[in-house]
């Protein structure tokens, strides 16, 4: 797919073009604040990542799913109906690689060998991905150590970089393709610029090999490993790494209803919680911190690349890293995890 | 609309229910569906289970105790447990409400074609055993299967379940049944001792047999000691896992056994794949 540019003068027709017929989302505010909304104000180029992962466009913190009502008189009387997908047509543009890797990551889990998520396709099929790379990634970054790079292109259908004046884009798939031709940017050949930017940019991450010492060992060695109490020791359960992971996808099903009706509702939820897997019985598989966050890291870096052909479930984001009130970095969990034997 | 939607329980009315112990904390409900065509869409096997959906409370798993062969309705035994089980237990003949699968897989039984099947049950567990050994011994399947032995234990004779199912086949030459109390009642004229003894006393030899365990975690910690002396090889010990569970489509994330979703990839795992996993069930 080939390459194009978007000249400094024309990137407020460029971003124009691709509102026209879509919800346009794309970074809004500056550094810490910026966040991936639909467009009011000037388009963020400048900014480590968005504050929460692009799930929430895909996958909201809170969404209703079905209905029923209880009027006995009434037909579908305690029928469950469909609500929609609440899916419409839109284009995401300042995704980071290592969010759109979060997001074919959580693709996979949604749309899986058995089962479609149909609130997750409906929204997933019908938006547009536009990354944004990154020249100079953060002192949290650690995609590279993942698998992935600051220039990744899983994901996406249109990878993007700040030019000294302009945009800079490589179409991915057809659908970008058609997008970026839309927005009569200018066809050029950038293959030798991004190649060069990409070495720079995985060169200013710090070097991290923890993990194909992790991918050789069994689930149980490294399962039964001695560091995990200690590992877990800090952690005060408060999910929040779970809440900014790009791949985090574990959700709450709860039905919220009064005397005539009500709703049914997913809600995101967390593995750092006792009651995430709390038996009727009472029993409890991970009762306490240490099974629970070993449950955490192992599904990262283990599990999830056992189900998807190697591809890891962190993507070094580095969110959680920051977030973490008690400093857990799990940079340090996976030398942990390579190191220790059972 | 959202075409097959995985989330959307078809609507079923509840035709019967039957209190299945002294205590009252077992009900059977008989569900028939509203929609005929649904039937037919709700195509399972014995082992399978599904999400029971009762507006305005929520969602339970529970394993089939029906099998295909019965046509026309499908049944759930329920323990009094939490908040929907307990609001179930409530509901009356009539009341309209959801069921929403079939979910996770069935006992192999193409993999069981040939075999003898030893079938062990302990407790409440007993439902889709009871479904498998039904759908075993229908004349369209029985020939494809060996010798089938059935232990069951459980705390009284008030707590057997199904016992119209199991006295029947005691009375069959092609199934050999085992029912056990754990404590002598005056009366009783079956076996007494908890499951292990008495498949101890038991046990059909290891040579082409295959052994399904279904019962509460220390029954199945206690029944596979008498497996082992008899000969029975981890690969041939199928057993059934339990997790808290929420969508049932190995999306949402709290039913995992290490990789594997006990939703999606289960529930029905043999005793050598869960020996490579963690023990978090």
């Amino acid at each position: 797919m080939p390459e194009y540019l978007v000249k400094e003068n024309a990137l407020a027709d460029f971003f124009q073009v691709l509102a026209k017929g879509h919800r346009l989302l794309a970074p809004q505010g500056q550094g810490d604040n910026c966040q991936l909304a639909v467009v009011s104000g000037p388009v963020s180029l400048n900014y480590a990542n968005t504050h929460l992962s692009p799930k929430t466009v895909f996958f909201p913190q809170t969404e209703k799913i079905l209905a029923f009502h209880k009027l006995a008189d009434k037909p579908h009387y305690n029928v469950y109906q469909d609500l929609g997908d609440h899916a419409e047509p839109t284009v995401i543009f300042g995704i980071r690689p290592c969010d759109a890797r979060g997001l074919s990551v959580s693709n996979k889990v949604f749309q899986n060998d058995r089962f479609t998520d149909p609130y997750w396709k409906g929204k997933y099929d019908q938006t547009v991905k536009i990354g944004l790379a990154c020249l100079d990634p953060s002192p949290q970054c650690f995609c590279a150590a993942m698998g992935g790079s600051p220039f990744g292109e899983l994901g996406l259908d249109v990878l993007a970089y700040p030019k000294a004046k302009g945009l800079g884009l490589k179409t991915l798939t057809k659908v970008g393709e058609e997008l970026i031709k839309a927005a009569k940017a200018e066809p050029t050949d950038l293959a030798n610029e991004l190649k060069d930017l990409e070495k720079k940019a995985i060169a200013a991450q710090g070097p991290l090999d923890d993990y194909q010492t992790i991918n050789k060992r069994q689930i149980m060695e490294l399962y039964k490993a001695d560091h995990w109490p200690n590992t877990a020791e800090p952690c005060l359960g408060c999910g929040v790494c779970t809440f900014f992971c790009p791949t985090c996808h574990c959700f709450d099903i709860q039905d919220e209803a009064n005397e005539i009706g009500g709703l049914r509702m997913r809600n995101w939820d967390t593995c750092m919680s006792p009651l995430f897997t709390l038996h009727g019985s009472g029993h409890n598989p991970r009762p306490s911190k240490t099974e629970r966050v070993r449950q955490r890291f192992m599904h990262k870096l283990k599990y999830i690349p056992i189900k998807q052909d190697g591809i890891r479930g962190c993507t070094g984001c580095g969110r959680c890293v920051v977030m973490c009130p008690a400093n857990i970095d799990i940079r340090s969990v996976a030398a942990l995890m390579a190191q220790a034997s059972a | 609309m959202i075409v097959n939607n995985p989330y959307l329980p078809y609507p079923v009315r509840i035709a019967d229910i039957m209190i299945d112990s002294p205590d009252k904390s077992l009900r059977t409900f008989k569900f028939e569906f509203l929609e005929p065509e649904d039937e037919k869409r709700f195509n399972y096997l014995p082992g399978q289970f599904a999400e029971l959906s009762v507006p305005g409370q929520g969602e339970i798993p529970i394993g089939i105790a029906s099998s295909p062969t019965e046509k026309g309705y499908l049944l759930f035994t329920v323990n009094r447990t939490g908040q929907v089980s307990s609001y179930l237990h409530n509901m009356r003949i009539g009341d309209v409400m959801g069921v929403r699968g079939p979910l996770g897989h069935p006992y192999p039984y193409p993999d069981l074609k040939g075999k003898n099947i030893v079938i062990i049950a302990s407790g409440f567990a007993v439902t889709t055993l009871r479904a498998t050994v039904v759908y075993l011994l229908h004349p369209d399947n029985r020939p494809d299967y060996g010798r089938i032995t059935f232990v069951y234990g459980a705390r009284s004779p008030g707590h057997l379940l199904f016992r119209e199912d199991w006295q029947a086949w005691q009375k069959r030459d092609d199934i050999d049944v085992f029912v056990a109390i754990y404590k002598m009642v005056p009366g009783w004229t079956g076996k007494v001792g908890f499951v292990p003894a008495v498949l101890q006393e038991i046990c059909p030899p290891a040579a082409n047999t295959a052994a399904i365990i279904c019962g509460p975690p220390i029954a199945i910690k206690t029944t596979q000691p008498v497996l082992f002396e008899a000969g029975y090889k981890p690969e041939n010990i199928i057993m059934s896992l339990e997790n808290r569970m929420k969508c049932g489509l190995g999306i949402c994330g709290r039913c995992n056994v290490g990789p594997e979703y006990v939703c999606k990839d289960g529930p029905v795992f043999t005793l050598a794949q869960l020996n490579e996993l963690p023990p978090e069930y």
